[in-house]
């Protein structure tokens, strides 16, 4: 099955992305496709490249794992630019777009996951 | 095609979800879809006349709400029950919308092939 992904939290305050990263994992090993993850409002800074938890899961670092894997993962502009996170602080693997690309994941998909508050 | 449902649960100036609901409406109606506006909870006081929000530093939500008609969207609901909870009616708020009961509600969200809570 096609999967789309919304996260609306940032790192650490919330479990929303943590729980995104995990429901990614686990949708992949059984054989589904995820089309995208739209990181939303704070969760922009989930792929901060500065984030440095001392002893435990770098958040950003998984972000760029999913990318990496050749996933869809897209900071949204505006609110990456309300909170200054310009993309040369972002992690690689990841790109800023526009709401156009939560469109296009929502359209893509069979089913679509928000992880929020 | 799609049937969207834009859940707003969350009182419209503590918190950015609001906005950013109606910021995703205005994103998602340039494009071919079935657009569903469902306030719910707190959600509700989102559409309450006459709010006055310039000394927090916010602009009035209510109102833009209003005119999303001229996008072409046009389906609003309200769930009834969080209405009469916080001692509101259709009469105080700043729009025509639906009302529905908790049945309702759950038609309304059971029948969307893609939901986007705020």
């Amino acid at each position: 099955m096609k999967m789309g992904v919304m996260v609306l939290e940032g790192p650490y305050q919330h479990q929303a992305v943590d729980s995104a990263y995990y429901f990614i994992k686990a949708a992949l090993s059984r054989g589904h496709e995820i089309v995208g993850v739209f990181l939303y409002t704070d969760a922009v800074n989930n792929v901060n490249k500065f984030i440095s938890p001392p002893g435990e899961r770098n958040i950003a670092e998984r972000m760029e794992e999913l990318g990496k894997m050749g996933i869809d993962i897209v900071a949204c502009t505006a609110c990456s630019k309300f909170r200054g996170m310009r993309p040369d602080i972002k992690v690689e693997h990841v790109r800023l777009s526009g709401l156009g690309s939560l469109v296009e994941f929502l359209q893509k998909a069979d089913r679509f996951i928000s992880f929020g508050d | 095609m799609d049937k969207v449902v834009i859940l707003m649960r969350k009182a419209p100036y503590g918190s950015v979800y609001t906005s950013e609901g109606f910021r995703t409406i205005m994103g998602l109606a340039v494009f071919e879809m079935d657009l569903n506006i469902l306030y719910m909870d707190d959600g509700v006081f989102t559409l309450v006349k006459d709010q006055k929000p310039e000394k927090l530093d916010m602009k009035p939500l209510g109102e833009g709400f209003s005119m999303l008609a001229e996008m072409n969207v046009k389906k609003f609901y309200v769930h009834k029950g969080s209405l009469a909870d916080r001692g509101l009616s259709l009469d105080d708020l700043v729009m025509k919308v639906d009302q529905l009961d908790d049945a309702g509600v759950a038609e309304v969200l059971s029948s969307a092939t893609k939901i986007l809570p705020f």
